[in-house]
């Protein structure tokens, strides 16, 4: 026990332990994202879902996930071939540092730094680096049509976001994520920011490429998108970015909004993990409950409306602070 | 600006299809686009064409009939009926009165059918995938209903020359009442969930206008047109079968884009439950295959055009018979021909993804189209 | 009465039979007998008198085409069918620019029946694969050709 505290205690060790924590992690959690994602979209369809493998269908997504792995890579022959590999590798990258700094706990935490928000904002950009690279070695008219389509949409809808993060940070006067948290011990921000949350989980929706907003890869106009040419666990690298960027996001707005691992009687990290699940199931749910957007609508809303919005949130909020 | 750069502007080639998820079959649009704008859409058709109206000439009559369920086989009862009504105006053969309520009866759930696989697929198109099950839920009820009369689930060939083989039971009937208060007590399910959505209404509002003239020019039918507000539809303007005998409306909308064809298609499952629910009310007694039907269909010479609507619209059949067991020439009038050919006048100057919501909303049946 | 309208509208072409059908037997109210170079007038007063343009096929008669053009309206119940005889290897006026509707129809009869139409925007084959070197709607096409 004392060998475990001392050697968390190093800070060389206790990175190399988190990343390995944090790889495990991702895959646990989206192998469990796609079976809850396949289960809700099933009950509110009318439908039970997967059922066969495992009890209620559990270990369904293992035998996807085993049976990807075991098909071609297929690279057809007109792709600009290394930026074609390179595209799913980072895609990836980004999404396991931004593990670094998100606090599942007080304790629960690899490394506390004081720019930890900008740290994952920083990095949740480069996804669309990936997506570009994407679509355009693919050589693929529909996915380079997916990929400048996600740039003009992330570009968009990075603004209101940033903003709207903004008028946290203002409140808090910090950029650690375990500060933010801490100011939360009496009221969650999502009662005095009702508007910022609001902001915050579209364009959250909009930065992960959810429906509403998966316009990079509508099925029905642009046949998969970006990753249309991809097969195997190319294609599944993607697959699992995005239910990743799905857990980031909805970390990020508990930590913001919903009080982090704050709650009582349960342990700190349940009630962290409760919280992005209950997040992730309000993104599932605007997904099976929506059409999607055409994309000059899309960019309309957010540049009209969400930047507009988010400025005027921010304002209101320095000016309160200002005036207290 | 881009002259002034020295940037030759170009123009490229997007092939939507032959195998796209939005095409519904294998329909190929060629578009020429600049951007994501479409400037020359044009549609090239004919990878399903199987020969139908070649076939009919090689065969004779009855064996001519199930051919008809493959044409479109959303609606295939309506398109069997016109078959049968047109065979029947050449044989001079009067069908009974019960045998023409079934037709009603079981073409109506056929037009139910095809018009909630619309909805859901429509829906789908437009990145909602939700009510597509709701409305296969229903929709299999119905199935169910049509499996047990006719034997099949969707190439329908259950009419005969000169009535129906099979009689309806009380069973069926009750059926039928259960399904018209099931599918009743879902209408408040679907336009809370699609027709009230923001931004359904905004993807649908001003788009893909069709205009009275247009629909003239073209032959545009169907809710196609009702929804640019001409009420023609086949079933009032030339009654046919039991139709006169029921009390239903026509619903039309007013600006002819794409939300009014969903609405005047929604309005005409309605109207469709009021015609099975009058006609279950209304059921005679009596026969339900005509006397003195020929064992040997050979009509005398001569020529006859009957049209019916389907759930897309006006299908005609013009046959030319020349006192042959054979018909001598059939020409299939297909409504999503006619409605198709009006796409690269709706594509042009437009979105990608208002072709896929513009192609959608005139529900297009590709093997009708091809024939 | 659009029927009347259309008597009217039709008596100065000079056309070879205007008369009332028989509406119980075939369907029509009016059948109309025409030559093909008198086809676009007649298109044109059907289009004045806001009729549609139903459908459109040929009939392969063996020494001749007889080529029927149907005509109806929105408003009211008046089917108009237009016979024109056509010899073999003659070409036929394109109703296109009339009723763009036309346009599909009109390809759909070269392709199945080898029939061209002058001043046609793009007639090429529209059913049947471009390379196909067939009219399979030709009586003289038999049931097995062309499948194998």
């Amino acid at each position: 026990m004392e060998l475990v505290a001392q050697l968390l205690g190093n800070e060389g060790a206790r990175m190399v332990v988190g990343l390995i924590a944090v790889i495990a992690l991702v895959s646990v959690n989206a192998l469990f994202l796609i079976w809850m994602e396949r289960k809700v979209a099933a009950h509110m369809q009318l439908r039970p879902g997967p059922m066969e493998v495992g009890p209620h269908g559990a270990i369904q997504t293992v035998a996807d996930a085993i049976k990807l792995m075991g098909k071609e890579l297929i690279t057809p022959a007109e792709v600009d071939k290394p930026i074609f590999w390179l595209a799913p590798i980072v895609i990836f990258l980004p999404v396991l540092l931004s593990f670094l700094v998100i606090p599942f706990s007080s304790t629960w935490i690899i490394k506390d730094m004081n720019v930890g928000i900008l740290l994952i904002l920083a990095f949740s950009t480069l996804s669309v680096l990936s997506i570009l690279m994407a679509g355009w070695s693919s050589n693929n008219k529909y996915a380079v049509f997916g990929a400048i389509r996600s740039v003009a949409q992330n570009v968009a809808y990075e603004i209101p976001l940033l903003v709207t993060v903004m008028s946290i940070i203002l409140m808090v006067g910090s950029f650690k994520l375990t500060d933010i948290v801490a100011a939360q011990s009496g009221v969650w921000f999502v009662a005095v920011q009702p508007l910022a949350f609001i902001l915050f989980i579209i364009c959250a929706t909009a930065e992960t490429n959810r429906a509403p907003f998966d316009i990079p890869e509508a099925e029905s106009e642009l046949v998969a998108g970006f990753h249309t040419e991809y097969t195997g666990m190319r294609f599944a690298l993607f697959f699992l970015a995005e239910y990743t960027n799905m857990f980031i996001a909805a970390a990020v707005a508990t930590v913001l909004f919903l009080g982090g691992w704050q709650g009582p009687i349960l342990p700190g990290v349940v009630w962290f993990l409760l919280k992005v699940y209950a997040v992730i199931f309000l993104l599932m749910w605007f997904r099976w409950t929506f059409p999607r957007l055409r994309f000059d609508q899309l960019i309309t809303f957010a540049w009209k409306i969400l930047i507009p919005l988010a400025f005027v949130n921010l304002l209101i909020t320095a000016l309160v602070l200002k005036l207290r | 600006m881009i002259e002034l750069l020295g940037i030759e502007e170009k123009t490229y080639t997007l092939n939507l299809g032959p195998q796209h998820p939005s095409t519904h079959g294998v329909l190929r649009v060629l578009l020429e686009m600049d951007g994501e704008f479409i400037i020359k859409a044009e549609p090239v058709i004919g990878y399903g064409h199987r020969g139908h109206e070649h076939m009919a000439e090689n065969r004779n009559y009855t064996q001519f009939l199930p051919n008809l369920a493959r044409v479109d086989y959303l609606h295939a009862l309506a398109y069997n009926q016109c078959y049968c009504m047109a065979v029947e105006k050449l044989l001079d053969l009067k069908v009974p009165e019960r045998a023409e309520y079934i037709r009603v009866i079981t073409c109506e759930l056929n037009r139910l059918t095809s018009h909630l696989l619309w909805f859901g697929a429509y829906l789908m198109d437009l990145g909602a995938f939700t009510p597509f099950l709701y409305c296969f839920d229903d929709r299999e009820h119905l199935l169910d209903l049509l499996d047990g009369l006719t034997g099949s689930r969707l190439t329908y060939c259950f009419f005969r020359f000169g009535g129906v083989p099979v009689d309806i039971d009380a069973d069926f009937v009750a059926g039928c009442r259960a399904f018209v208060s099931r599918l009743r007590s879902r209408w408040d399910d679907y336009h809370n969930l699609v027709t009230k959505n923001v931004i359904f209404i905004h993807r649908t509002r001003d788009v893909g206008i069709i205009t009275r003239d247009q629909c003239i020019k073209y032959g545009i039918t169907g809710p196609n047109l009702r929804g640019s507000g001409i009420p023609y539809d086949i079933r009032k303007s030339e009654p046919y079968s039991a139709y006169p005998e029921f009390d239903f409306e026509i619903p039309i909308g007013s600006n002819g884009d794409i939300y009014d064809r969903y609405i005047v298609r929604l309005a005409e499952m309605e109207q469709s439950l009021r015609i099975i629910e009058q006609a279950c009310n209304k059921l005679p007694d009596g026969p339900i295959m005509a006397e003195k039907v020929p064992k040997r269909i050979k009509p005398p010479v001569g020529e006859v055009y009957q049209a019916v609507e389907t759930a897309r619209g006006e299908f005609g059949m013009y046959i030319v018979s020349q006192g042959d067991v054979k018909p001598y020439r059939i020409k299939l009038r297909t409504p999503s021909f006619a409605n198709m050919s009006i796409f690269p006048e709706m594509a042009q100057d437009n979105l990608v993804a208002d072709l896929v919501a513009n192609l959608g909303s005139i529900d297009v049946v590709i093997p009708e189209i091809d024939r | 009465m659009l029927k009347d309208n259309l008597i009217k509208a039709l008596a100065p072409l000079n056309l070879e039979k205007v008369a009332e059908g028989d509406y119980a037997k075939t369907g029509y109210h009016l059948e109309v007998a025409a030559l093909p170079a008198q086809l676009p007038d007649v298109a044109q007063a059907m289009l004045a008198a806001g009729c549609f343009l139903e459908s459109f096929t040929a009939v392969d008669l063996n020494e001749a085409f007889d080529l029927v053009y149907h005509f109806a309206s929105f408003d009211e119940l008046c089917r108009t069918a237009v016979h024109l005889p056509l010899g073999k290897k003659k070409g036929m006026p394109t109703i296109s620019h009339i009723y763009p509707g036309a346009d599909w129809y009109e390809r759909e009869v070269f392709d199945l029946f080898g029939i061209h139409f002058f001043n046609h925007p793009n007639l090429k084959r529209l059913l049947l694969p471009e390379d196909a070197d067939f009219h399979p709607l030709l009586k003289d096409f038999g049931a097995s050709q062309g499948n194998d």
